[in-house]
């Protein structure tokens, strides 16, 4: 098994220490799948964190200059690790100004990943900074648990507002009750609802739109009989999940910058998937209703 | 007339003296308070013993600075000089020098007195249109701790600027416990030091190397890693970005203590810290301060038993001038929790010449299950006397030489009128 990758171009370097940045704010540990083409950041939604998975995606050649991989074996070319999300995001951090920067795994005294930086400085000679962060190879029989999840065939699908404004709304939310109920409707409405004995409060957002089904569904072949089942529904009716408001909490507040592409799918008393596009790079969190 | 001190301090005075204090309560949660006619020192020590640090304010440093201590006149005219003995709790003073900007931009004028009859340290700031803040501060009497480490006959040297060490400190968490600088004469390492946490699978190992270029000064005697505590080393970065002096560096071998300097011609900053001897730098030698991890316990006792405790392996500082008290109370608490902590057994030789209280001091934090006592180097401390002018030119290997018998003589009369109590010399192994 190798991996081993370099990235010189310093806005590439910044995204991509974003990109980490994100991960550690969704994902206390988190595995990483190194194929050809593709880094995956993968958090499976086993009881332990709740429910919760996660799924991102970007292509290794938007920001490496130079990945060379070999898998497990000829017909298993890939490589899972297991880290823990914020030694990577504080190795990157300390390449803020680099010249280059290189990844690559090894095995000091166990396996790591070895981010390699080599900092620009005022003298001749660059300074080299090393961080070995220990990771965990996972085996080839765990695979099966990481693939990427099924988007499930929503019963909304709907564009999210400012994330800001949704995260300073949710957190307000979070001082009088953990079961938060997200609603929308394929009229662009998107409401946020809690209640207590005391006290019921409601955010509404509207006009924001509801993506075409060929964007929802990607490159999945859209069946007409479908289609005309959606223009029968009533646009206004709402499809809601009822979530722990912490997770949506935990989801929203890795959201650092604002992306390129928000939206978010409701599977009726399921669950929330939400589905953003960073630039180039994919991420989707799905959230379990409550039971 | 009692020992006393009062100084007056401006704006931008007052912060870099907030700063000193706040880089010192990186290592203790007490400081003493010690004027003489070198300046102001604020000096303190660490509850483990391993590190030191000391900010000597100059007298110009302040816009008036005025201190005296007591002489006692004795009939064999040789006279004792009793100075302050201020210590002072970091948990009363870190809050007055808070927002140190604000300080600096909104006072006229600081005011630091002692009043001895009552045990306070008064501080009080002017602001505008007449406005006066005063603190009234009680310090315990106790004699004020130092160490004596000479910087200049070091094998290894380095001078940075702060940036440097900014740089690579964020290389690694608050939760490094340790970190290991690692020089040959063309660069330097510093680095994560995770021995004992090999087994913990989450520790990320950082290193960061520099060239020599970067450094004001670099000179290597030999190639060298020693490994020392993190957190103290943030104390003075703390108190660097008060002034804008280099740091210097001044080191040798593995269990030789570190020192950390700043000077910038009205205040000079010292911070000593200990470091971890390996096995290879062992003393063969009996001048050696060092103690390999290790060595068993019934060893160390059975050593120092029934020994003589002048002129052996443990060297005392000798005093010209009376030897003091050193915190007999403090000693006592000392040794218990050390012992608690499962330290060899420390050795106190009752009404000898030279006292010497020996702890093996463990790490700050033992690693669970770790069966090794980890232990750092050896440092010195004697009772701050009006002589201490004494310097030591010794080859290397030790910090301090032994007592010898004749200085001691001359002391006798002096002891006998303290109760034939001595000065305790405190050595940390």
């Amino acid at each position: 098994m190798k991996f081993r990758a370099k990235i010189v171009d310093g806005a590439c370097l910044n995204h991509f220490t974003r990109i980490s940045n994100m991960i550690a704010k969704l994902a206390k540990t988190c595995t990483l799948r190194i194929s050809p083409d593709k880094l995956n950041f993968i958090l499976c939604d086993k009881l332990a964190n709740g429910g919760v998975s996660m799924w991102c995606e970007l292509e290794q050649e938007n920001f490496f200059n130079e990945f060379q991989m070999e898998g497990v074996s000829a017909e298993n070319n890939e490589i899972y690790l297991e880290l823990t999300s914020e030694n990577l995001s504080r190795a990157l951090k300390t390449a803020q100004n680099a010249r280059a920067l290189k990844i690559k795994l090894t095995n000091k005294h166990f396996p790591c990943l070895t981010v390699s930086v080599e900092l620009l400085s005022m003298s001749s000679s660059s300074r080299i900074v090393t961080h070995d962060i220990p990771i965990k190879v996972i085996p080839r029989k765990l695979w099966k648990d990481l693939q990427e999840p099924v988007v499930p065939d929503p019963d909304v699908s709907i564009y999210l507002p400012v994330l800001k404004t949704m995260k300073s709304v949710v957190e307000k939310m979070k001082n009088i009750s953990n079961h938060l109920v997200i609603e929308a409707n394929l009229d662009g409405e998107l409401n946020l609802k809690i209640e207590t004995e005391l006290v019921c409060v409601t955010t509404h957002f509207k006009d924001l739109g509801n993506p075409p089904l060929d964007v929802v569904f990607k490159c999945i072949p859209i069946i007409l009989a479908s289609e005309s089942t959606h223009e029968d529904r009533n646009v206004e009716h709402m499809a809601e999940v009822h979530i722990d408001i912490r997770k949506l909490l935990q989801f929203l507040a890795g959201q650092q910058v604002n992306p390129t592409k928000a939206l978010c799918n409701i599977v009726n008393n399921k669950m929330v998937h939400f589905d953003l596009l960073h630039e180039d790079v994919s991420l989707q969190y799905f959230i379990p209703a409550l039971s | 007339m009692a020992a006393m001190l009062k100084c007056v301090m401006s704006g931008s005075q007052v912060k870099v003296f907030g700063k000193a204090v706040q880089a010192l309560s990186r290592i203790s949660d007490e400081f003493w308070l010690d004027p003489s006619k070198k300046g102001l020192a604020l000096r303190c020590v660490n509850s483990s013993r391993s590190a030191y640090g000391c900010v000597l304010f100059s007298p110009v440093f302040f816009q008036h600075y005025q201190w005296s201590a007591l002489v006692k006149m004795s009939e064999n005219e040789l006279d004792t000089t009793l100075h302050l003995k201020c210590k002072l709790g970091m948990k009363s003073i870190l809050p007055i020098f808070r927002c140190l900007n604000s300080l600096e931009r909104n006072i006229e004028k600081c005011r630091i007195f002692t009043r001895s009859d009552k045990c306070k340290v008064v501080i009080q700031f002017f602001y505008r249109h007449g406005i006066k803040r005063t603190h009234n501060i009680c310090f315990q009497e106790s004699q004020p701790l130092q160490v004596i480490f000479d910087k200049n006959v070091c094998t290894n040297t380095l001078m940075i600027q702060p940036r440097l060490l900014a740089d690579a400190i964020v290389l690694f968490t608050s939760s490094q416990e340790e970190v290991t600088l690692a020089v040959t004469p063309l660069n330097f390492c510093l680095k994560s030091s995770n021995e004992e946490s090999m087994d913990l699978s989450n520790a990320v190992h950082s290193e960061m190397f520099v060239g020599s270029d970067e450094f004001d000064f670099f000179q290597i005697g030999m190639d060298t890693e020693i490994t020392f505590c993190f957190k103290e080393l943030k104390g003075i970065l703390t108190f660097s970005e008060a002034t804008h002096a280099p740091i210097s560096i001044y080191f040798d071998f593995p269990g030789k203590p570190l020192a950390l300097s700043i000077d910038d011609m009205l205040v000079e900053a010292n911070f000593i810290l200990a470091t971890l001897a390996d096995e290879q730098s062992r003393a063969s030698s009996p001048q050696s301060l060092c103690l390999s991890q290790k060595r068993k316990r019934s060893d160390l006792i059975e050593k120092k038993a029934g020994k003589n405790v002048t002129g052996q392996a443990l060297e005392c500082i000798s005093k010209k001038a009376a030897p003091r008290r050193l915190y007999p109370k403090e000693t006592l608490t000392n040794i218990s929790a050390l012992e608690n902590c499962g330290s060899p057994a420390m050795k106190r030789v009752d009404g000898d010449v030279s006292e010497v209280s020996e702890s093996s001091v463990s790490n700050t934090e033992e690693v669970p299950g770790s069966l090794c006592l980890r232990k750092f180097s050896c440092m010195f401390f004697g009772a701050v006397s009006s002589d201490q002018q004494e310097h030591f030119n010794h080859p290397f290997d030790s910090l301090a030489r032994a007592s010898d018998s004749e200085e001691d003589m001359n002391n006798v009369c002096c002891r006998k009128e303290f109760n034939g109590s001595d000065a305790k010399y405190f050595c940390i192994i």
